[in-house]
């Protein structure tokens, strides 16, 4: 009975011409327009400027007038001998920010939903959503005036106990657990809210009728909470993927500044590029190093995607 | 089509009139009216030149009295050319990329554009299209005097390619050598009866200070992480005949001798030994805290104010500065602390004689290819940089208010003067177009030091050597970029003694780079385009 149901329907569909579909649907449409202008004028229509990464720009005879000059912009990025390190530590970095901000981000969003007083809830969620509104440059700052040598905050306190002082802006090698510790600081907040979200999304008589079969909290997080958000938490991931290759500026430039000391643990794409073409602003050479991390990002988000729709696929993207 | 003819009209008129008053004004032995000719030109619509500095957007009170001395002055700019001036600030912040980043947009939202062949990238925007080339007629019609007034070789300085892009500030004395100023009354206490006149001498200064008076200091130099490369270029000034050749990257690596100017070189790859004793005497330093321990992430920018204030002990910038800090100015307090106070300056290439006059277009002034106006704003230059009345107000203000003048005819402030908000040249910035002719000496200033010093660098000066070398980069800019990042990364650390391991192992680590980077094809590079300028081999 219903396999004819829907043979019925898809016949009476196919028969439909491609103006009365969209006749048909045209609130759904509707409603998608700004969405698809937004990417349209955003996203597809700059398009063609990539090409400025191939040419000799300049500036009167404007993008598609300039003298094309192949894969010479690129020369830059590859000839530095530094391409290896800065990718490495731009993925290894956001690999960090990405598990660890979803893993805290859920491990907060569960934690808030267990708590009983709503007023608490509220209250520690604005606390923790806080530090996402504070600007790169008043955090980077904070972290001086805290870990500077001679008059910062924990060194004072490590002063006066009589321990040794704490000199990281001279040690490269504990800036990966500081700046994942500010990261996690800053995002932790803002992220578990969409978990959070999801969590008030989740039937509630699934909860209640696994009460009534005796599951405990722990239990109930385990075999319920979790296992719904698996859906969100891999298209979270999906998306973070996509710009593994970018780099967060604001968070690196303000907290390393240009000490050259750090830069073997703490230079990232964007900070390098920053730096070397600050003297010599050339938009082509910006442009070649765009389109390189767009290239990367796209095909690691290709893997995985494919590698999620042959595990599972549900929560592919496409 | 219609603006190019009547501009071709306008010119030819101009130029007949131009010669008939300069024949004229010869007979009689008058002061030259360079703008006689301007009444044949068309300036019946009122427009606004838009002037791009760099420099903080005065606020509050300051703002009122720059907007003061502008209303003032577009009164006058209008009456006499129907224009009137506003002025676009590039905040100090990342100012050259946002410098550049205004050029490049070419949406005329400036005229006048101030620029520097080697502190602003003046070549480069030429390059890419930024600026009007100034055609000859041009300058001569709506910029007469400026044109009367400055040499052929100074314009040679400013042509590339046969046109002219800018108009250079040549008739303005001052020198933007770096070294250190320090306070004079300590290092004779510190037994240097003649001062600072080495880096060994400076060693001897830091040391006694810090011993004498570290107690009272924040730090002997509250140094930052940008002088890295004056530090080194300074070491290596003191120690060989280098000359370096401006624009081509930050640190000035490539350069010849005084001797020799057209055998190009990098010292930073050739002077091993120099470099390691550096790193070592840096590390000395370091170690003796002269300053502070995280000097690469300081974020204290304000050495300059604290040592007019006794706060710390040297400044490390240029003679200009000095010129201020050795005066017994309102700012600086320390002559009213400590009557003994005085201020020296030790300048880097004292010990070899190694001193290069200033290229004339370290100030020049462009003007924007997008310009609606560039006829008005060649117009309004010429004004503001020849004529008196102009030129005071925009450089000092408004007379009784911002400044006064002295019987003698010095420049003076009057009694309720606020430095903060009264200091016009201050915001003005009018670097690319000042004139000794209509300039006022500040009374207030040492100009006994001074003109010591100025009579001393008179003696041992030599010229830029190389303002007809305009450096083609295209193809070796990658190499150049990156040649500039290992120079600052391994800089920074070997310029305040942050290296691990010893001076010979981080000097080697460096200069390794550099190769990689290909340092010896940039010079190979440079050196057969100096041939080619210069007409050698």
């Amino acid at each position: 009975m219903k396999s004819k149901e829907k043979v019925a329907v898809k016949k009476y569909k196919s028969k439909l011409t491609f103006g009365q579909k969209v006749w048909q649907s045209r609130v759904l449409i509707l409603m998608c327009l700004p969405a698809v202008l937004f990417f349209f004028a955003f996203n597809y229509m700059p398009l063609p400027g990539i090409y400025v990464a191939f040419v000799k720009y300049n500036y009167r005879d404007g993008i598609f007038g300039s003298t094309f000059i192949g894969f010479q912009n690129f020369k830059f990025l590859f000839s530095s001998g530094k391409l290896f390190q800065l990718t490495r530590n731009t993925i290894l970095y956001n690999l960090a920010f990405i598990l660890l901000g979803n893993v805290m981000a859920v491990f907060v969003a569960i934690l808030l939903n267990e708590l009983r007083s709503r007023k608490f809830v509220k209250v520690s969620q604005t606390i923790m959503f806080l530090p996402y509104f504070i600007s790169q440059v008043l955090v980077g700052l904070l972290v001086f005036y805290l870990l500077n040598y001679d008059s910062g905050f924990v060194n004072g306190v490590l002063g006066s106990l009589g321990l040794e002082l704490f000199a990281p802006y001279s040690n490269a090698s504990v800036w990966p657990v500081i700046l994942v510790i500010v990261y996690l600081w800053q995002q932790t907040g803002y992220n578990s809210v969409v978990y959070f979200a999801a969590i008030m999304g989740i039937d509630e008589s699934m909860l209640e009728a696994a009460k009534v079969d005796g599951a405990n909290g722990f239990q109930r997080i385990r075999y319920i909470i979790l296992p719904s958000l698996k859906g969100t938490i891999v298209i979270l991931l999906l998306f973070a993927l996509g710009g593994i290759v970018k780099g967060n500026f604001g968070l690196f430039y303000n907290i390393i500044g240009t000490n050259s000391l750090l830069y073997s643990t703490t230079d990232i794409i964007e900070t390098y590029v920053y730096r070397a073409t600050l003297t010599d602003f050339n938009f082509s050479t910006a442009s070649a190093v765009g389109l390189y991390q767009s290239v990367i990002g796209f095909v690691i988000v290709m893997v995985v995607n494919f590698i999620v729709k042959k595990i599972e696929p549900d929560y592919s993207l496409f | 089509m219609k603006r190019k003819m009547i501009s071709l009209l306008l010119t030819s008129a101009m130029v007949l009139s131009m010669m008939s008053v300069g024949m004229t004004a010869s007979a009689e032995e008058e002061t030259t009216d360079y703008w006689a000719g301007w009444e044949d030109v068309d300036t019946s619509e009122h427009v606004v030149i838009n002037y791009m500095t760099t420099g903080d957007k005065p606020t509050g009170e300051a703002l009122d009295n720059l907007n003061a001395m502008l209303d003032e002055l577009n009164a006058i700019l209008t009456e006499k050319v129907n224009a009137e001036i506003e002025i676009y600030y590039i905040e100090w912040t990342d100012y050259l990329s946002n410098y550049n980043l205004t050029l490049a947009s070419m949406d005329g939202s400036v005229d006048l554009v101030g620029s520097s062949t080697d502190w602003l990238d003046a070549w480069p925007n030429a390059k890419n299209g930024a600026f009007l080339e100034l055609s000859e007629e041009m300058l001569a019609t709506y910029a007469p005097a400026t044109w009367a007034n400055v040499s052929d070789e100074s314009w040679e300085a400013c042509t590339y390619n046969g046109d002219i892009y800018f108009i250079p500030e040549d008739n303005y004395a001052q020198w933007t050598n770096h070294g250190f100023s320090y306070r004079l009354d300590w290092a004779r206490e510190a037994g240097l009866e003649d001062g600072v006149n080495s880096w060994a001498d400076m060693t001897t200064y830091f040391a006694y200070v810090i011993e004498a008076y570290g107690d009272d200091l924040l730090y002997a130099w509250n140094a930052d992480g940008t002088q890295y490369a004056t530090m080194v270029g300074g070491w290596i000034t003191s120690n060989t005949n280098y000359i370096s050749i401006d624009g081509i990257n930050s640190g000035a690596m490539w350069g010849g001798t005084s001797d020799d100017p057209y055998t190009i070189y990098s010292p930073y790859l050739t002077e091993t030994d120099l470099l390691v004793e550096f790193a070592e005497l840096m590390k000395e330093w370091d170690e003796m805290g002269v300053w502070m321990t995280d000097v690469l992430n300081n974020t204290d920018l304000n050495n300059r104010d604290e040592f007019r204030v006794g706060q710390v002990a040297a400044e490390q910038h240029h003679t200009q500065t000095w010129t201020d800090l050795c005066s017994d100015t309102d700012a600086n307090t320390i002559y009213d602390t400590d009557e003994d106070a005085e201020v020296g300056f030790f300048y880097f290439g004292e010990e070899s004689g190694n001193l290069v006059s200033l290229s004339v277009t370290h100030g020049v002034m462009a003007v924007s290819a997008a310009s609606e106006n560039p006829e008005r704003a060649l117009m309004v230059y010429d004004l503001l940089r020849n004529d008196e009345t102009c030129y005071r107000l925009f450089n000092y203000g408004i007379e009784g208010v911002s400044y006064e003048i002295t019987e003698d005819g010095y420049k003076t402030t009057p009694e309720d003067y606020d430095s903060e908000t009264q200091n016009i040249a201050g915001m003005v910035n009018f670097w690319w177009g000042r004139n000794d002719d209509l300039e006022l000496k500040n009374a207030e200033y040492n100009w006994d030091a001074i003109e010591e010093l100025y009579a001393e660098y008179d003696e041992i000066a030599i010229a830029y050597q190389y303002s007809q070398f305009i450096a083609n980069v295209d193809e070796i800019s990658y190499m150049i970029d990156n040649i500039s990042e290992i120079h600052t990364n391994y800089m920074k650390q070997i310029a305040y003694g942050k290296y691990t391991g010893t001076a010979e192992e981080i000097v080697a680590e460096y200069q390794q780079a550099l190769i990689d980077a290909g340092i010896e094809e940039v010079t190979a590079a440079l050196q057969e385009q100096i041939n080619e300028t210069y007409g050698l081999e």
